[in-house]
């Protein structure tokens, strides 16, 4: 016969063996299992908790008090659901992402074209240079195209040439001067050539003949200076175009 | 009562953190019980309780709502309870003095009614009781405790502690070795 071993008395007496019934047939017919399980049962039946002390009916109130000061309250669930919608999470990320992308590419652009902008004054400086002085050429031709046909033509010339050679020679000084450091020595020699051509006309006498034109014409090679003067006003306004686009693709 | 427990967990997770006093005025009584007989110290048990529906508050959230309060509470003040255990046994050690030994200690138990004899072998069970429970381990003890005392299941028992049912179930055997190991002496001449 098989007797029962210390861990199935013990199962059996909390009643938590899986064959009871047969463990009882044999606690029955076995003396020594029995003896055993009797022993264990006096010894368990004896050892009991010593019982708890009584506590009053405010006992869980004193314990509330004692512990409610370190709790904080939970946040209500309509407030904490916006944070538990991970799509909305998602969503408010890509955008915030998209923001940033967005905000680097002006930061990086406007650094970037900062040295460019650095340049305006001179550059600005240069475009009404040019600006004025395609505006002086373009006079100064047309004076040199009426000249030369006034010279041709008329016995008398009775147009208002020696004041607007007045007011271009005052202002051919002035360009003359302000290009001077661009060493630019072709439109430097057009300018001085224009120069004596205005002073000529502006210091004639009050009403030029023809004559007097032709041996202007003569003289100073007006005909070669207007050649001069075209070719110089579309130089120019190549460069003042040039200086537009320029400005147009920093600003972008 | 335990639909009672899940409208007031909604009202303490809803912010209402008053309502979490008529949980602990409702439960604190049951959990005084169980943290005295683990412990079998007025004191520790109160700390127990206190700590107890602390961490419960703390991890309310985390609350299944399939679940019973009373049972969950349970479990984190077993936890509580193991934890006193551990620091209690790394700071206390048991006295020589108080170590019973097997011969010397045999007792006659006394036939009959209580008498002066009979008071006495209780005295003397309690005492060595007292100390052969010292000597478990926390884990024994406890499972002890809630399976002797509590009369939780072996189930109940590992989910408690959180270990495997075997290993409740041997913490229990262990247990009941060592007590018989302490105790058997009192009845070898009975």
């Amino acid at each position: 016969m098989k007797h029962l071993t210390e861990e199935e008395l013990i199962e059996h007496y909390y009643s938590e063996d899986f064959y009871k019934a047969e463990s009882e047939a044999h606690l029955q017919a076995c003396k020594h299992c029995a003896q055993a399980y009797e022993e264990l049962g006096k010894l368990l039946s004896n050892v009991r908790a010593s019982e708890p002390p009584m506590r009053g009916a405010e006992y869980g109130a004193q314990v509330w008090q004692s512990i409610q000061g370190s709790l904080r309250p939970y946040q209500s669930k309509t407030k904490r659901s916006y944070f538990r919608w991970p799509q909305l999470g998602y969503a408010a990320a890509c955008l915030l992402f998209l923001a940033g992308a967005f905000l680097a590419g002006r930061i990086w652009e406007h650094a970037h074209t900062q040295p460019s902008l650095a340049t305006t004054p001179q550059q600005a400086r240069e475009r009404v240079v040019l600006f004025v002085l395609d505006n002086h050429l373009d006079r100064s031709e047309r004076l040199l195209v009426q000249l030369n046909h006034a010279g041709a033509e008329e016995e008398k010339v009775d147009l208002p040439l020696q004041a607007e050679a007045r007011q271009l020679l005052t202002d051919n000084r002035l360009y003359r001067q302000s290009i001077a450091p661009a060493n630019d020595p072709l439109l430097a020699a057009a300018l001085d050539h224009l120069e004596r051509v205005l002073l000529e006309v502006a210091n004639s006498p009050d009403e030029l003949s023809s004559a007097d034109i032709a041996r202007i014409e003569k003289e100073m090679n007006t005909q070669g200076l207007l050649f001069q003067i075209r070719v110089l006003r579309t130089k120019v306004s190549g460069q003042e175009t040039n200086a537009q686009a320029t400005r147009k693709g920093a600003t972008i | 009562m335990g639909n009672e427990d899940h409208a007031l967990i909604r009202t303490v997770l809803a912010g209402e953190k008053d309502a979490y006093g008529l949980l602990v005025a409702r439960h604190s009584q049951s959990v005084f019980r169980v943290a005295f007989r683990i412990t079998e110290n007025e004191a520790d048990a109160e700390e127990i309780v206190q700590e107890a529906f602390l961490r419960g508050y703390r991890k309310l959230e985390s609350f299944d709502a399939r679940a019973s309060f009373r049972t969950w509470i349970y479990r984190i003040a077993v936890n509580c309870a193991l934890d006193v255990l551990n620091k209690r046994k790394h700071q206390a050690a048991v006295p020589i003095a108080e170590e019973h030994d097997g011969e010397q200690g045999t007792v006659q138990p006394a036939d009959g009614a209580a008498g002066p004899d009979r008071l006495l072998l209780s005295q003397e069970i309690e005492a060595r009781r007292q100390t052969a429970m010292e000597k478990l381990t926390p884990t024994e003890r406890l499972a002890f405790v809630l399976r002797h005392m509590e009369d939780r299941s072996t189930e109940e028992i590992a989910t408690a502690l959180g270990i495997a049912p075997n290993s409740a179930k041997q913490a229990v055997f262990r247990a009941v070795q060592k007590l018989r190991q302490s105790l058997a002496p009192l009845w070898v001449k009975s």
